[in-house]
């Protein structure tokens, strides 16, 4: 069970949310890549150990999406590594 | 085990949904609304017309089904200016009321929120899970109130039934 913290309704329940996916992960011009790296783009999803910064939709709830950093070695919610936003 | 609660399910109500920036809504509503708000996941009550901020920019207006026709006079959904939305929603939402000692005790089952007077208190008002289902909740004279999407509440009165039994 996570309580995340939704910015305009406060703590909230994890089941109240979306996960919207890895915020970074940019997408490429189909066109330009080549195919092994336009499929590693769609079905690759990045699994950092660590700090990861995530996606939220705060979907049962207010409707917020917003962003939040994930320590995916204990689930816990924490603030952004030096020097990212 | 059973619970001393009764469970009310209610009529249509008047619903209308808002969106847009707080002083363009105020301004186009003018005095056919409570005045918004300003505290997320609160309400504000004039002559049993209720209002909700329960998102930025959006709101829910409550009122008696009696109401609908002339409250859609006022607030003229249709024309309304670009940068706003209005949208009656009546017929989408069931209202249940749950009331009585135990009303908490039930809502415990239903919903993960801590609906405590002293977190959720008589002004409080929030989209939140009942039963696993996006749901209003707010409190009401004795007891906890709750809407759902309208074609679940048939589920939902069975959920509250067996809950209850």
């Amino acid at each position: 069970m996570m309580l995340i913290t939704c910015p305009f309704c406060g703590k909230r329940n994890e089941s109240e949310f979306i996960h919207g996916g890895p915020v970074g992960a940019v997408r490429p011009d189909p066109n330009a890549v080549s195919d092994e790296e336009w499929v590693e783009y769609l079905t690759v999803t990045p699994n950092p150990l660590g700090p990861v910064q995530e996606k939220w939709w705060h979907a049962r709830g207010c409707g917020e999406w917003f962003t939040i950093w994930r320590d995916t070695r204990t689930h816990d919610i924490v603030e952004a590594p030096d020097g990212t936003k | 085990m059973s619970y001393d609660v009764t469970i009310e399910r209610c009529g249509l109500m008047a619903l209308f949904d808002l969106k847009g920036a707080p002083d363009a809504v105020s301004k186009w509503a003018g005095d056919a609304l409570p005045s918004l708000p300003y505290r997320p996941n609160s309400r504000t009550e004039k002559d049993s017309i209720e209002l909700f901020y329960i998102g930025r920019d959006h709101w829910i207006t409550r009122a008696p089904l009696a109401q609908e026709n002339a409250m859609e006079a006022r607030l003229m959904p249709t024309d309304c200016p670009a940068d706003i939305s209005i949208v009656r929603v009546s017929d989408t939402m069931t209202f249940f009321r749950i009331v009585g000692p135990d009303a908490g005790q039930v809502m415990s089952i239903a919903c993960p929120m801590d609906l405590h007077d002293s977190v959720f208190g008589t002004d409080a008002v929030s989209y939140t899970e009942v039963f696993g289902l996006k749901a209003l909740v707010m409190r009401c004279q004795d007891g906890i109130e709750f809407a759902v999407e309208q074609s679940f509440a048939d589920m939902v009165e069975d959920y509250l039934i067996r809950a209850t039994a």
